[in-house]
C-alpha cells in the first residue's frame, strides 16, 4: 500500500537513477488524495505546485503535498533546501520579505491562502508559529499571551484564557506565581515554552513550529517533544526540524528536501520525498533520503 | 610537527615566565596619558571659569539668576535669556520630535529598501552635518519671511521666537530622525516576527512592542537632542536674538512675547564677553556657568531615565 | 543496489568514515563467523563419514571459539546500535546482523549435536547405502550453509530466494535419509535408527538456519522480506 501510493503521490523515479521526479500529479479529488496516502484523516492544507522567489533568487521549486489534520509532519533537510522558507507559506510570514513571491496554491480548509482579497493578518490569527530563538515579548508572562487574544478582539475571561494557554504548554504550574514577572526572567525551555503558550491563545488550528529546539538544552528539548505530543491532539503541527532524530521521534509524516542546482547553477529547495515518518526511517523510496538519512551526505 | 613538552617542570617554567611585556605596558600608557590629557583641558577650562564666575555669585546668585538684561553690570541677570531659551527649546520640542519620530518610524519599518529610500536616509544624514549657521541663513530666508507675511512678525519682521523655534527644529530635525530610526533598528527582529506571528498587524506591531522597546533609545536622543539645541549660537544670532538690552511691558500678553524680541542664554554669553570690563566678563562667566548647569542636569536626566527602563526588562 | 557498493568495501582504503567502517567490520565479523561454521561442519561430517571419534574433541573445542565469537560480534553490534542511531539501510542490517549470527551459532551447535551422536553410538553403523545419503547430506548441508556466507559476501537481493531453492534439495535428501534408516532399523538396532534420525534432523535444520540467513540478506537489500512461494511441510524454525 504505502511504497507505491507515496510513490505515485509526490511521483516515480528510479532509486537508482536519482533524476528528478516527474511532476507529481494534481488533483483535486480528496478522496483520491487521502486513499494515495494510505490515511483517514483529513485535508488540513493541500499545497499545488508551490514556488517561492526571492527576488531572482528560486528558492522553492515545485512542491506539492498535503499536510494531514491533528498529526505532526516534519519538513528535514540540509540547509539551504528551502524548509524554513516552506513553513513560511503557510502563515504568509513570507510576505514581510522584500522581494518574496509566492507561486502557485496552498488552500487551508479549502481557501487558497494566496489567493485574491485574502488577509495576512487572518492567517496568522488562525495559523500560530512558534520561531527558533525563543521571543517572548518583553513584558510580562501575562502580558505576553493577552496580547495576541486582545488584539483579535477576545472579549472573554482573560485570565481564563491565560490559565489555559498556560496549561496546554505544560507551563502553568511553574509560573502559576509570577504571570506579573518579565517574560525574560524565565529559563530559555520556559521562554519557548511561554512562546507556544502565546501561539494557541489565539486559538488557532495549526501551530507551526520553525526549529523550536535549536537553541535549547537536551533536557528542554524532550520536554518540548512530549509536548507536542500532548498538542497534537488539538492542533495540526507542522516543525521544521535539522535534527533528523527528533523529526523520527516526534512526527507523523516527514517531507525530506533537499538541495538542488538549476541550470543556471543556482540552489533550489525541492521536496523530494513525503512518507509516514516510520516508513521514512526504515525503508525510503528515494536514493537521496536513504543518503542524507544515514549521514551519508548532507 | 612538534610533539608537545608535557614534562611537568617543563610546562611550570613556561607557564610561569614571561611576564613582563613591554609593548603592552607602553600601550596602556600612552591611552592613560591620552585620558588624562583630556581631562586637563576640560578641568583648566572649568576651573578657569568658575574662578571667573565667583563674583557674582558671591554677590548676588538669586538675583542673577532671575534677573533681566541690564547695561549695568551690577543688575544684569540672565531671567530673561532663560526664558528666551526654554521657550525656543520647547518650541523644537514641539515641532522637532513628533516630526522626526514619524519619519524613522516610516523609513524604518514601512519604507521598502529601494533607491529612493537610501538617497533620502543618506542626505538626512548629510544635513545632519551641516554647519548650524547655514540652518540660520536658511531660518532667516524663509522662516523669518514666512512669519511675518502671515502676520505673526510682531514689531520685529519675523526675528522672534517663533522663527528661532523653526529654525532650530530644522536644524536637530536629521539628529531626531537618526537617533530614532537607530533606536527602532536596536529593536530585536524576534519582537516583530513574534508580534506578526500572532496576527497583530504592522501599526499594532509597531505601537504596542516596536515602539515601548525603542522608547528608552528615543527618550534618551530627545533629551540630548533638546541639550544640544539649548546650546545653539550661531543661528540665532542671525535670527535676530537681541544682544543688547531691551524689555517687554510687565503686561504684554503671551502673543506680544512670542511675536517680539528675545534673546538666549548663549547669545547673552556671547554678548557680554565683548563688552569690556572685568564685570562682564565675570557676568560672562557666570552665565556661562548657569548654562553648564543647565546642560549638565539635562544630560544627566537622559542618563539616568535611560538606565530606569534599561532595568526594568 | 548491489551489496558491496551499498555497505561500503571491506576494509578498502576508500572507507568513508568511521560508522562505515563499523559497518564493514561487522559484515566480515559474520562472513567470518559463518566460514567458522561452514568449516566445524564439513570437519564434523569428516568425522562422522569415517567414524573419525578423535575429530569429536577437535569439533567441540571449534564450537567454543564459535560461541565467543558470536559473544563478541553481537555484544559489538548492539554497541553500534547504540551509539550511531542509524536508520533506514544501515538500520536493517546492524538488526538483522544480531538475528544472522543468532542463526550462526545454532548451525554450529547443532554440528556439535551431531558429533554427540557419534560418540554415543561410538561410529555410525557401517551401511553403505546409508553412509552415501549421509555423505550427500552432509554436502548438501554445508554447501548450503557455505551459500549464506557468499550471500554475506555478496549482498545479493536474491539471496533468500536462492537459498530456500537450494533448501529444498537438502529437503529432498533428508527424507530419502530417513527413509532408508526405516529400512535398515532392524538392521541396526532402535538406538541407532534414533539417533541416526536426529542427525538427519540436526542437518535439515542447519541448511533451514541457512535460508533464513538468505532471507535476512534480501530484506537488508529490498526492506522486503521474499514471499514464500510454496509452504514446505518439514517445520521450520
Amino acid at each position: 500500500m504505502t511504497a507505491d501510493a507515496d510513490r505515485a503521490l509526490i511521483g516515480d523515479t528510479g532509486p537508482e537513477t536519482g533524476e528528478p521526479p516527474t511532476p507529481p500529479r494534481f488533483s483535486l479529488d480528496m478522496a483520491a488524495r487521502r486513499q494515495a496516502a494510505g490515511t483517514d484523516a483529513a485535508v488540513m492544507f493541500e499545497v499545488d505546485d508551490l514556488n517561492v522567489h526571492y527576488g531572482d533568487f528560486h528558492a522553492v521549486f515545485d512542491v506539492s503535498l498535503d499536510i494531514y489534520e491533528r498529526q505532526i509532519t516534519s519538513f528535514i533537510g540540509p540547509s539551504g533546501c528551502g524548509k524554513s522558507t516552506m513553513l513560511r507559506c503557510f502563515n504568509r510570514m513570507n510576505d514581510l520579505i522584500e522581494g518574496a513571491r509566492v507561486t502557485g496554491r496552498l488552500r487551508y480548509h479549502g481557501t487558497d491562502l494566496y489567493g485574491p482579497g485574502v488577509d495576512p493578518v487572518e492567517v496568522r490569527r488562525r495559523i500560530g508559529m512558534v520561531f527558533q530563538k525563543p521571543n517572548p515579548f518583553p513584558k510580562s508572562i501575562h502580558e505576553n499571551i493577552a496580547f495576541g487574544p486582545r488584539i483579535t478582539g477576545f472579549k472573554g475571561d482573560v485570565d481564563g484564557l491565560i490559565e489555559d494557554s498556560l496549561r496546554r504548554a505544560a507551563l502553568w504550574d511553574e509560573v502559576k506565581d509570577k504571570l506579573a514577572e518579565s517574560a525574560y526572567a524565565l529559563s530559555g525551555g520556559q521562554q519557548q515554552r511561554l512562546c507556544i503558550a502565546r501561539a494557541i491563545a489565539t486559538n488557532p488550528d495549526v501551530v507551526l513550529m520553525d526549529e523550536p529546539c535549536s537553541a535549547l538544552d537536551p533536557i528542554a528539548t524532550l520536554r518540548i517533544e512530549e509536548l507536542m505530543q500532548e498538542l497534537k491532539e488539538t492542533y495540526t503541527i507542522i516543525i521544521v526540524t535539522h535534527n533528523m532524530q527528533q523529526a523520527a521521534r516526534v512526527s507523523d509524516r516527514t517531507a525530506f528536501f533537499n538541495v538542488q542546482l538549476n541550470e543556471r547553477g543556482q540552489r533550489m529547495g525541492r521536496l523530494v520525498e513525503y512518507a509516514p515518518t516510520g516508513k521514512l526511517f526504515t525503508r525510503p523510496d528515494q536514493r537521496a533520503t536513504e543518503d542524507y538519512i544515514t549521514g551519508r551526505f548532507g | 610537527m612538534a610533539t608537545p613538552v608535557t614534562t611537568a617542570d617543563v610546562v611550570a617554567a613556561r607557564l610561569t615566565g614571561r611576564r613582563f611585556r613591554p609593548g603592552e605596558l607602553a600601550f596602556e600608557a600612552a591611552l592613560l596619558a591620552a585620558l588624562l590629557v583630556s581631562l586637563l583641558f576640560l578641568i583648566v577650562l572649568l576651573a578657569d571659569i568658575l574662578a571667573t564666575a565667583l563674583p557674582v555669585f558671591r554677590q548676588r546668585t538669586l538675583g542673577f539668576i532671575s534677573g533681566e538684561l541690564s547695561p549695568t553690570a551690577d543688575r544684569a541677570g540672565v531671567g530673561t535669556s532663560i526664558l528666551g531659551s526654554v521657550t525656543i527649546t520647547a518650541g523644537v520640542a514641539v515641532l522637532a520630535f513628533p516630526l522626526g519620530i514619524g519619519t524613522a518610524i516610516y523609513l524604518e519599518e514601512y519604507a521598502p529598501d529601494t533607491r529612493l529610500t537610501r538617497f533620502i536616509t543618506t542626505n538626512i544624514r548629510n544635513l545632519a552635518g551641516v554647519p548650524s549657521i547655514v540652518y540660520g541663513i536658511l531660518g532667516f530666508a524663509i522662516f523669518v519671511r514666512f512669519i511675518s507675511a502671515v502676520g505673526l512678525g510682531g514689531n520685529v519682521n519675523g526675528r522672534n521666537v517663533l522663527a528661532a523655534g523653526f529654525t532650530l527644529a530644522a536644524l536637530v530635525l536629521p539628529i531626531v530622525i537618526i537617533t530614532a530610526s537607530e533606536a527602532l533598528r536596536a529593536v530585536p527582529a524576534g519582537i516583530r516576527e513574534a508580534g506578526f506571528g500572532v496576527g497583530a498587524t504592522r501599526w499594532e506591531v509597531i505601537r504596542h512592542h516596536v515602539l515601548p522597546s525603542a522608547a528608552p533609545g528615543i527618550l534618551t536622543g530627545t533629551v540630548l537632542t533638546l541639550a544640544r539645541a539649548f546650546g545653539e549660537t550661531a543661528p540665532l544670532l542671525l535670527l535676530g536674538a537681541v544682544t543688547g538690552f531691551f524689555t517687554l511691558g510687565a503686561d504684554s500678553s503671551i502673543v506680544d512675547r512670542l511675536t517680539s524680541a528675545y534673546t538666549a542664554l548663549p547669545v547673552t554669553v556671547f554678548d557680554w564677553s565683548r563688552q569690556p570690563g572685568e564685570d562682564f566678563r565675570a557676568l560672562a562667566a557666570a552665565a556661562i556657568v548657569v548654562l553648564l548647569v543647565i546642560l549638565l542636569t539635562a544630560n544627566s536626566a537622559a542618563i539616568i531615565l535611560r538606565n530606569r527602563y534599561e532595568r526594568k526588562w | 543496489m548491489t551489496g558491496s557498493q551499498y555497505y561500503g568495501p571491506l576494509l578498502g582504503p576508500e572507507a568513508r568514515s568511521h560508522f562505515d567502517e563499523q559497518l564493514s567490520l561487522t559484515r566480515q565479523g559474520l562472513i567470518e563467523l559463518g566460514s567458522l561454521v561452514t568449516e566445524n561442519l564439513r570437519l564434523a561430517g569428516e568425522a562422522m563419514q569415517e567414524n573419525r571419534l578423535d575429530l569429536i574433541p577437535e569439533v567441540r573445542k571449534a564450537d567454543l571459539a564459535i560461541n565467543e565469537r558470536y559473544y563478541e560480534l553481537e555484544r559489538r553490534t548492539f554497541e553500534i546500535l547504540a551509539r550511531q542511531q542509524p536508520v533506514a539501510g544501515d538500520l536493517r542490517f546492524l538488526v538483522s546482523a544480531t538475528r544472522i549470527v543468532y542463526e550462526q551459532e545454532r548451525s554450529g551447535d547443532l554440528a556439535v549435536n551431531c558429533v554427540n551422536m557419534l560418540e554415543r553410538l561410538s561410529g555410525f553403523p557401517d551401511l553403505p547405502l546409508l553412509r552415501s545419503l549421509l555423505t550427500q547430506l552432509v554436502d548438501a548441508s554445508a554447501h548450503t550453509f557455505q551459500m549464506s556466507v557468499d550471500a554475506l559476501e555478496s549482498m545479493d537481493p536474491e539471496s533468500g530466494v536462492r537459498l530456500d531453492r537450494a533448501d529444498n534439495e537438502v529437503d529432498t535428501l533428508v527424507s530419502l535419509f530417513y527413509a532408508e534408516i526405516g529400512k535398515q532399523a532392524e538392521t541396526m538396532g532402535l538406538e541407532s535408527a534414533i539417533a541416526l534420525s536426529r542427525v538427519g534432523r540436526y542437518l535439515e535444520r542447519i541448511a533451514d538456519h541457512a535460508v533464513n540467513i538468505g532471507e535476512h540478506v534480501t530484506y537488508v537489500v529490498t526492506a522486503e522480506f521474499p514471499k514464500p512461494d510454496h509452504v514446505t511441510p518439514s517445520d521450520r524454525p
